[in-house]
């Protein structure tokens, strides 16, 4: 689940930084060409605002005020543009005008922007540029500038259309790139995977591409070389330990057979038995330590098939059953038809070891229960003795634990920790319960297994 | 009963052990400290069981057994193993041991096995017989019945297969592990003489009320069942 969430929150951070990246970019070239299209129309207008005048001038210079009217009139020239506009002004006032008012603040040296006045409505912004005449007259020309609205109206078309698609292209590119490593890093998690559940034979697919996933592979392919490497060593030592532990003790107990079968004086013979008791509880918790601890490294061989867990629990039932009416202990079992992928004999075992637990230390009820829960195969061995408070539950399970009331049993003390080292080799859990408020007394062990 | 026995074994006090046992038993023992010299001595004469430790140096004792059975060596293996675990078990008898006994083990519980497998091959008729026999007791493999005389007696699945192997081992001592093998297909200490109430209560139903009791108890070892106590 956070492997799911790591990825989609990878994939909508490449998302974001794919679409900033390509707005930046857009956005930049949007803005050059907008800057030189710009200089480009202005230079367009200044030349235009110029012919205007010195068309004009002309006009004013060949034939005096008349010759200009009459180049106004007939629209002839640089005149003949509908967006330009011309007013000359005396002492006195407008002498001549084709807009409502004068505008004001037109400058004389060059050409510069003013707000043309309309009637009734906004002012235009228009390129003008004055001209002082003799007698006091003034002759102002300007271009409108209403093609530049237009541009800046398809410029901010052009800039969402861009945001549009740049929106759907980084969608895009972030499923595609997040699709592309995603499937390469499940790839590496499956095989993590494996290695991780104990199969340490598994290994990365190098492609030799060159590139960081396969630098990632190749460098995990040689630390899965070395677990492996360890491992080995470690069975290789764990093994030769039971060999050199275990001789011994077969050796001491048979003395203490031989040793047993001579006729002896009767204090000798009760020492001698007591000791060899000890010594096969030693031999026992020797073996039950070093099953627990190949249990736990999961470097059993994998077994595992499709079983009925119900018939494993009615076969348990079945062994322990005259066992329970010799003792006068009520043993019931009810069973839902449920399907593991198991090792039966481990977990045979590991139901023994609770039932074997509830004999002990139970009162006269045992009672077994196989159903399913959702994704679960839930098996439950519900006693209903002194149970375990719910403070010591936890360390019940730990090796080598054995509660205080239990010490005074036979046992090594391994029986809980090597039950949930099974349920955790199948991918499943052991949990203790009972004894609370709402079921006083006993102890309920609850095995769980995902369904197979 | 009496026979020859290779035993393959390096650790010299085990291996006194084991053979002292077995000689008292009646059995011929001939000891080989590797796995090198047991094939030797083994494809050099004939031998009626081999005990065959699992760990041995040099040569280990899976690699003999097969070498055991590559030579066309047929003589039946009983593979020791301080690793008793089910699935060392499943490998040494996939590669070809008749038998497997993980360490610590009883000195009965060996004995036992290994007149198993002697008698493997002079009782393996009853293997094929459908009507079992032993004094009046008669079990009939087909028909699922049991019959004590003239009484008939009623058998749960379970008690019948466990009788069935007690017949069909008439006469030698069975460990409660190897019922627990055969019968029940577990190989682990299920705790508590779980096995001994089964037992009795088979003997109730075959033997009270009979002048001569079939099912014994071998103290210290297991049970037999015999017409002779």
């Amino acid at each position: 689940m956070t492997v799911r969430r790591l990825f989609s929150s990878t994939i909508a951070g490449l998302g974001i930084a794919i679409f900033l990246l390509q707005l930046l970019s857009s956005g930049a070239a949007i803005y050059l060409l907008r800057t030189q299209m710009q200089g480009i129309v202005h230079a367009d207008r200044t030349r235009q605002v110029h012919d205007l005048r010195d068309d004009l001038l002309a006009a004013y210079y060949d034939n005096g005020y008349e010759g200009l009217h009459r180049f106004i009139a007939e629209r002839r020239g640089s005149v003949s543009n509908p967006s330009i506009f011309v007013v000359l002004t005396g002492p006195d006032g407008t002498l001549f005008s084709n807009v409502p008012a004068r505008p004001r603040g037109v400058p004389f040296d060059r050409p510069g922007i003013v707000h043309l006045p309309q009637a009734g409505g906004e002012p235009h912004d228009a390129l003008a540029l004055g001209t002082k005449l003799p007698q006091g007259k003034e002759l102002i020309v300007g271009v409108m500038t209403v093609t530049e609205r237009g541009f800046d109206l398809a410029f901010a078309e052009a800039i969402g259309l861009t945001l549009t698609l740049t929106v759907v292209l980084a969608l895009l590119s972030a499923l595609l790139l997040g699709t592309v490593i995603s499937r390469r890093v499940r790839a590496i998690a499956d095989t993590a995977e494996a290695l991780g559940s104990g199969n340490f034979a598994a290994r990365f697919p190098s492609e030799d591409i060159g590139d960081g996933f396969d630098h990632l592979r190749r460098q995990m392919n040689l630390m899965a070389e070395r677990i492996d490497m360890l491992v080995k060593q470690l069975h290789t030592v764990s093994g030769a330990l039971a060999h050199d532990l275990q001789s011994p003790v077969a050796r001491l107990r048979a003395s203490l057979d031989t040793a047993l079968a001579v006729e002896t004086s009767e204090p000798a013979a009760e020492a001698l038995q007591l000791a060899r008791t000890d010594a096969e509880a030693l031999q026992l918790m020797l073996t039950a330590a070093l099953e627990l601890e190949r249990l736990e490294s999961g470097t059993i061989e994998d077994r595992r098939r499709k079983i009925a867990l119900g018939e494993v629990v009615e076969d348990l039932t079945e062994l322990y059953e005259p066992l329970a009416e010799q003792s006068g202990i009520a043993l019931t079992w009810q069973v839902e038809p449920a399907h593991v992928f198991g090792d039966r004999e481990l977990l045979s075992r590991a139901l023994a070891n609770l039932i074997d637990n509830a004999f002990k230390y139970g009162g006269d009820r045992i009672a077994l229960d196989c159903r399913v829960e959702g994704p679960w195969a839930v098996v439950e061995v519900a006693d209903n003795g002194a149970g375990i408070p719910a403070g010591d539950r936890a360390r019940a399970v730990d090796r080598f634990t054995r509660l205080d009331n239990a010490r005074t049993r036979p046992g090594a003390g391994l029986g809980l920790a090597m039950v949930s080292a099974v349920a955790q080799l199948h991918g499943g859990a052991l949990e203790l319960s009972g004894g609370d408020v709402s079921d006083p007394g006993g102890l309920t062990a609850t095995i769980r297994l995902p369904c197979g | 009963m009496s026979g020859r026995i290779l035993l393959v074994e390096d650790d010299d006090r085990l291996a006194h052990y084991v053979g002292k046992g077995l000689a008292e038993a009646n059995f011929t023992v001939d000891r080989a400290g590797n796995g090198r010299d047991g094939l030797f001595l083994a494809t050099d004469s004939d031998f009626d069981v081999v005990i065959l430790d699992r760990m041995l140096p040099g040569m280990d004792g899976l690699s003999v057994l097969k070498a055991f059975r590559a030579a066309g060596i047929a003589t039946p293996v009983l593979m020791l193993s301080a690793l008793g675990q089910t699935d060392d078990r499943v490998e040494g008898l996939t590669a070809g041991a008749d038998d497997y006994l993980g360490k610590p083990f009883a000195f009965a519980e060996l004995l036992a096995r290994v007149q198993a497998l002697m008698r493997r091959g002079t009782n393996g008729g009853a293997q094929r017989l459908s009507v079992l026999r032993c004094a009046d007791l008669e079990l009939d493999r087909l028909s699922r019945q049991v019959r004590r005389g003239k009484r008939k007696i009623p058998m749960q699945p379970r008690e019948f297969r466990l009788l069935e192997y007690l017949m069909l081992h008439e006469g030698e001592v069975i460990t409660r592990t190897m019922l627990l093998e055969a019968v029940w297909d577990y190989h682990f200490d299920p705790g508590t003489n779980v096995i001994d109430v089964h037992i009795s209560r088979l003997r109730r139903k075959i033997d009270d009320d009979e002048a001569q009791p079939l099912l014994h108890t071998v103290r210290g070892a297991g049970y037999r069942l015999s017409a002779d106590d």
